[in-house]
């Protein structure tokens, strides 16, 4: 599949029609905001419903039991249940429910497609995305860029290049995570998992740790800082200290197919740099 | 109402007010009590831990406990409420409702029922001593690896730590001790014309909890006790980086997504009963809501991997686990609306009962949306480790907690016959759900938080105030409670049978609290009401049966006149006479052995959490001597000295000298082998020794409990409790193993199927030892067959021979395995110069853990053979019934038996 094939047609699901520049952070904040919408209003009618019938069947010693309820048979001590009414009612809220869950489900699940997929170009002029190893460990983070420069702690990227990450361990289960940039994955030691995101913004973030990994699980938080291309360019030249050999990996155009997240444990791949 | 007299004492029951009774006692209601206080207990234990974090993120980095600190502290609030406090208190309403509301008169086994409490208990105390050895487990609730195994644990914390993981593994075996209990009370001790359909909701609720319990906790059991041996002999199933860590996640999820439902399921019973009393109607769609909930229950062993979305399973995985998960809520959004139209046309009386139940589907409302925002994966991926995760699980889980509080408040009259204070409960509820949501709903506002960390960002700081201040308010509302249980016990008014107006399961037709054997005759729901049946002597000499329809006088809410229950309505028939006469036997409930049991356990668990590898097998092998000889000791004295008593104390003399002999061969001597014992390895030994004797003395103690004659029983009309039991257990065991094998291929499906041998096994492991132990076992299988057939005729001379044939087969597997193993730990051979023991590798640490799990096994059936033996000398099991134990015993051999068939090829051919 070509580079934006699933993802372009996701871009159009998803309604976006401001070209290829949708990020995992939009494809995120887009899906919250419709679930906290509809969740909220959800919310809303079925308790207010629930509120309101509470309310109006309590019993306040006025009500005239026989008059207004002829049908319903009150439970008496010590008898088998018998049927009780009111299964369509209850089927139809079900139905409702369900179609509500349903759908917003199938519809998440292309962006769910788009988040996994393989990064797309999506700066017009077509930049491959650069590759990045992390490695988590007790308490930091190391990160190994294609040229074979590691830096440690605080990540350095370029803004508005997607960036895709190979992560794992080296001793415990971490989770890297950027919140602002709505990436995160697990660092597991002798697996590798996949993530991209972009960053659309220069400044200074913070990657965390989501997942408890010792005493210092708390503080392994490492910078990461957002550059303008140009000054990340500058940057970058001037750590080729790192072995050629290691150019041959960054070569990762949106050649890779979809399944290339899924690989499960390929520690090769990692010392192939380091 | 207790105008009964207290007949306790006549079934050897001390009074309440004693002690002792309270250490005996083997009664359903009793434990029900134990469970709660206990439970209730534990919540105290876990809330103390929840307010000193909640002090910690009063402020972003707070100081209060250091990061280890901190974790520990996070850990065990979680595993304390979850396990300790949660489950344990729904099953102590359990214990006390399900006999009467199905209409048994105890649980099927009173003495294990007592046993799973006191164990529980017993691994409580073992969790909370773990605080003074070092430190108790502080890598999450959820134990992630390796993160949990020694080599990532201070030394000073790795006691402590493995205390922690023997708590779990002595909870774990009293929930399955339940969970047998259990479902054989339901399958075998129902009213009869009460239909599994038609028990009342909690109890239905209950029979899909412990179903659930009895498979989920299996897995969690083989995940324990894998990681115990991480500890305890260094094997390294968790350390190994191809696969370790997700073998853990895969272990526990399998068990920890059901356990979401097992802490749930009671409440929505819960739920159920207290909104169709406090309403006045039978709940819409009774038939939709039990299938709906059967649904979860089994569905719910297919969703784990929802919990492991951000490893690096595949597109496809995630999707069905998507599909499962989605598929899920469905059934519970049908129960929440069935829940609600039940309210419509109600009459409605907001006592705190209801007041909880109905809070508790508000919060589970919420949790349940915010649960579908988990369900999509995009959303998963930034939710997971992050606050929204701690609120959504804290609204449904505590959401539940909170309606199992109603059903605390709803019963409380039942179990004290004293009436709970209505201003106070109003009070606490007030408190409770304020506190609730102030307390958890700003964790979904600053969901960015992450979890377990104590540092966030300062613009937080505002909700996670709130958030403290809603943790104290919440606290404080349950002294509130416990100062309104404590009063009514004292001054609470009189409760009547049946205070609430519409209540219609069983427990409401008889006194508050029930007498010790529940019901005023043998109940019977036949014609579709409860009506009780009892016997009694005719003018003319032959019986009467006379049949009293419950509750047909109304009573009066609020206390006012006290009815008694089926007073009325009394017609005389001449059915049952006979089977009735069956139900007078007599029963007993009254044992201290289970509390002796338990209490044995911990101390040798305390000691096994200490033990160095080196020592840790000699304990047990003394105590099997001990085991042994007491056989012979307690059965001649008991039972008349034969020949066969001194044999099997010299046995057991020889088991203990021949072990001495081996110990002192091992450590330079015997005066060596005590220099280099810790207090530890004392406390292991005499952990067994008193384990042994208390086993043996439970069970040479004459305990009746007669079977229901009149019940229904479907679909296991033709078996008996015990038989029953026995497979429910099995079936369990078939989990437990089934996990082991799966662990196996798991890791080495990782590694890679065919390299495995190569890479990680020795020359010298042949074949030939295994293929010898298959037909010792299968010749030993036959011998039991055999014996049931003597024991059958009443052939005395033929069953002795043939069991202590089985015993002898038994012996020799056991002695060509260490023959076998022996060889192995001392090879020289190549890449294995140092030996292949525990921790050369994942193939020897699987080889040597789940073989030696099934050796295990076989252990075990030999002491009961050897007890067998003992009791068949002085000619038990002769006949057709008696011979039932044997036949219980051969289910059981013949399992271990088939398990080896599975384990052979796995372990030797493949
Ligand atoms: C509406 C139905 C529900 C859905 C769709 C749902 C979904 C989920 C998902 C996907 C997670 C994983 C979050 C993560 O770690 O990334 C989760 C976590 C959790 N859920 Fe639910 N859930 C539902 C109902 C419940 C119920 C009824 C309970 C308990 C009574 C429960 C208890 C939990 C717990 C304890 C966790 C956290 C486990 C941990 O410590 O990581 N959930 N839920
Ligand atoms: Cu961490
Ligand atoms: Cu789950």
């Amino acid at each position: 599949m070509g580079p934006g094939g699933i993802s372009t047609e996701i871009a159009y699901v998803l309604g976006q029609t401001g070209g290829l520049s949708r990020t995992p952070a939009d494809v995120f904040n887009t899906v919250y905001l419709v679930f906290l919408i509809l969740g909220t209003l959800v919310g809303v009618v079925v308790i207010g419903y629930t509120l309101t019938k509470a309310w109006r069947y309590r019993d306040d010693g006025e009500r005239d039991d026989e008059s207004e309820s002829d049908k319903v048979v009150r439970p008496v001590l010590g008898h088998l249940p018998t049927g009780s009414g009111g299964g369509k009612k209850l089927f139809v809220s079900f139905g409702i429910s369900a179609v509500i869950v349903l759908s917003l489900i199938v519809w998440t699940y292309s962006a769910l497609l788009f988040v996994d997929d393989t990064p797309p170009e999506v700066a017009a002029e077509g930049e491959e995305p650069l590759e990045i190893e992390v490695v988590g460990k007790q308490f930091n983070w190391e990160y190994t860029y294609p040229n074979g420069h590691t830096e440690e702690p605080t990540l350095y990227i370029p803004e508005d290049r997607p960036i895709r990450l190979k992560v794992t361990a080296a001793d415990v289960w971490h989770n890297y995570g950027i919140s602002e940039f709505r990436v995160k994955t697990d660092a597991i030691p002798g697996q590798t998992t996949t993530a991209w995101f972009v960053a659309d913004e220069t400044g200074t973030y913070e990657a965390v740790c989501y997942e408890l990994c010792g005493s210092g699980h708390s503080a392994m938080r490492g910078d990461v800082v957002v550059m303008e291309q140009e000054e990340f360019e500058e940057w970058y030249a001037n750590t080729t200290d790192g072995s050629t050999s290691a150019s041959v990996n960054s070569d990762v155009t949106g050649d890779t197919d979809a399944n290339a997240n899924t690989n499960a444990a390929d520690p090769a791949a990692t010392e192939g740099e380091a | 109402m207790t105008e009964h007299a207290d007949h306790d004492h006549e079934h050897h029951l001390p009074p309440k007010s004693s002690v002792k009774r309270w250490l005996v006692t083997t009664n359903h209601k009793d434990i029900g009590v134990l469970y709660i206080i206990t439970s209730l207990f534990f919540l105290v234990a876990g809330g103390i831990l929840a307010m000193m974090i909640r002090a910690q993120l009063w402020t972003p980095g707070g100081t209060l406990l250091g990061g280890q600190g901190y974790n520990q502290a996070v850990t065990s609030h979680g595993l304390l409420m979850v396990f300790w406090f949660i489950s344990p208190f729904a099953f102590g309403l359990a214990n006390y409702l399900v006999p009467l509301q199905i209409g048994a008169d105890d649980l099927a086994f009173p003495r294990l029922n007592a046993m799973s409490y006191w164990v529980y208990l017993f691994s409580g105390l073992l969790f909370l001593t773990s605080f003074f050895l070092g430190s108790s487990l502080a890598g999450g609730w959820t134990i992630y690896q390796p993160l949990n195994v020694p080599a990532f644990i201070p030394e000073v914390n790795q006691v402590g730590s493995l205390a922690t993981i023997f708590a779990l593994m002595l909870f774990v075996a009293a929930v399955t001790m339940g969970s047998v209990n259990f479902l054989t009370t339901f399958y075998r001790m129902r009213a009869e014309g009460l239909r599994v359909r038609d028990m009342p909701l909690f109890s239905v609720s209950i029979l899909l909890t412990v179903w659930m319990m009895l498979f989920a906790f299996a897995a969690l059991l083989a995940a324990v006790i894998l990681l115990s041996f991480d500890h305890l002999l260094g094997s390294v199933w968790f350390s190994t980086a191809e696969g370790g860590s997700l073998l853990w996640a895969h272990l526990f999820w399998f068990f920890g997504h059901p356990e979401v439902y097992i802490v749930f399921f009671p409440a929505l019973g819960v739920m159920a009963e207290v909104f169709q009393t406090f309403s006045g109607k039978r709940i819409v769609g009774r038939k939709w809501f039990v299938i709906a909930m059967a649904l979860v229950a089994i569905q719910s062993f297919v969703v784990w991997m929802h919990h492991m979305f951000l490893t690096a399973i595949n597109l496809p995985i995630k999707t069905i686990f998507m599909a499962t998960t989605i598929g899920i809520s469905l059934p519970f959004d049908l129960m929440v609306f069935a829940l609600i139209y039940t309210l419509a046309k109600g009459k409605i009386r907001f006592k705190t009962p209801f007041l909880f139940s109905f809070g508790a589907l508000l919060l589970f409302i919420l949790g349940g949306i915010t649960g579908v925002f988990l369900g999509a994966v995009v959303l998963d991926y930034q939710f997971r480790g992050t606050y929204w995760v701690v609120a959504h699980f804290h609204y449904v889980m505590f959401g539940g907690g909170t309606a199992l509080i109603g059903g605390l408040y709803y019963w409380y009259p039942k179990m004290t016959g004293k009436m709970y204070d209505e201003f106070l409960g109003k009070v606490h509820f007030a408190m409770f759900f304020v506190g609730f949501n102030l307390l958890y709903f700003p964790m979904f506002v600053v969901w960015e938080t992450p979890r377990r960390v104590f540092d966030y960002a300062a613009e937080f700081t505002m909700w996670h105030r709130l958030a403290t201040v809603g943790a104290f308010l919440f606290a404080a509302s349950f002294l509130v409670m416990i100062y309104n249980m404590f009063k009514s016990l004292h001054s609470g008014e009189e409760a009547p049978d049946n205070p609430w107006e519409y209540a219609s399961a069983g427990e409401w037709a008889v006194p508050s609290p029930p007498p010790l054997e529940n019901y005023p005759g043998v109940p019977s729901y036949a014609g579709g009401k409860l009506s009780f049946l009892t016997r009694s002597e005719a003018a003319d000499g032959g019986t009467v049966v006379e049949q009293e329809v419950a509750g047909t006088e109304q009573t009066a809410p609020d206390g006012g006149a006290i009815a008694h229950a089926g007073a009325a309505a009394t017609t005389p028939t001449t059915d049952y006479a006979e089977e009735l006469a069956l139900e007078d036997e007599h029963a007993d409930h009254a044992s201290i052995w289970p509390f002796a049991i338990s209490a044995s356990a911990f101390v040798t668990f305390l000691g096994l959490s200490g033990i160095s590898k080196a020592y840790f097998i000699w304990p047990f092998v003394f105590a099997t001597g001990f085991m042994v000889a007491y056989f012979g000791i307690e059965g001649g004295r008991r039972e008349g000295f034969g020949w066969i008593h001194p044999v099997v104390m010299a046995l057991g003399g020889a088991i203990a000298a021949g072990g001495a002999y081996l110990l002192a061969i091992d450590k330079g001597g015997l005066g060596a082998a005590i220099d280099g014992a810790s207090v530890y390895f004392w406390l292991t030994t005499v952990g067994a020794f008193m384990g042994a004797a208390t086993l043996t003395q439970l069970g040479f103690e004459e305990f009746n409990v007669p079977e229901p004659a009149i019940a229904e029983q479907w679909p296991f009309e033709a078996v008996s409790n015990v038989k029953l039991g026995m497979w429910m257990f099995l079936g369990s065991d078939v989990i437990l193993f089934g996990a082991f094998i799966g662990s196996y291929i798991f890791m080495r499906v990782g590694h890679g199927w065919t390299d495995w041998h190569h890479d990680f096994i020795p020359e010298a492991h042949v074949v030939l030892p295994g293929l010898i132990n298959t037909y010792l076992l299968l010749a030993s299988s036959f011998a039991v067959v055999l014996a049931l057939v003597a024991a059958r005729q009443q052939n005395r001379r033929r069953l002795l021979g043939y069991l202590i044939t089985t015993f002898l087969l038994g012996v020799g597997f056991l002695i060509n395995k260490a023959v076998e193993w022996e060889h192995l730990f001392h090879l020289h051979e190549g890449a294995f110069a140092d030996g292949w023991t525990f921790t050369t590798n994942i193939a020897s640490s699987s080889f040597y853990i789940t073989t030696g799990l099934h050796g295990a096994h076989v252990a075990v059936g030999l002491l009961i053979t050897l007890y067998l033996i003992v009791r068949a000398y002085n000619g038990a099991y002769l006949g057709e019934e008696e011979a039932d134990t044997i036949e219980h015993f051969g289910l059981y051999w013949h399992f271990v038996d088939i398990v080896w068939l599975f384990l052979f090829p796995l372990f030797y051919i493949l």
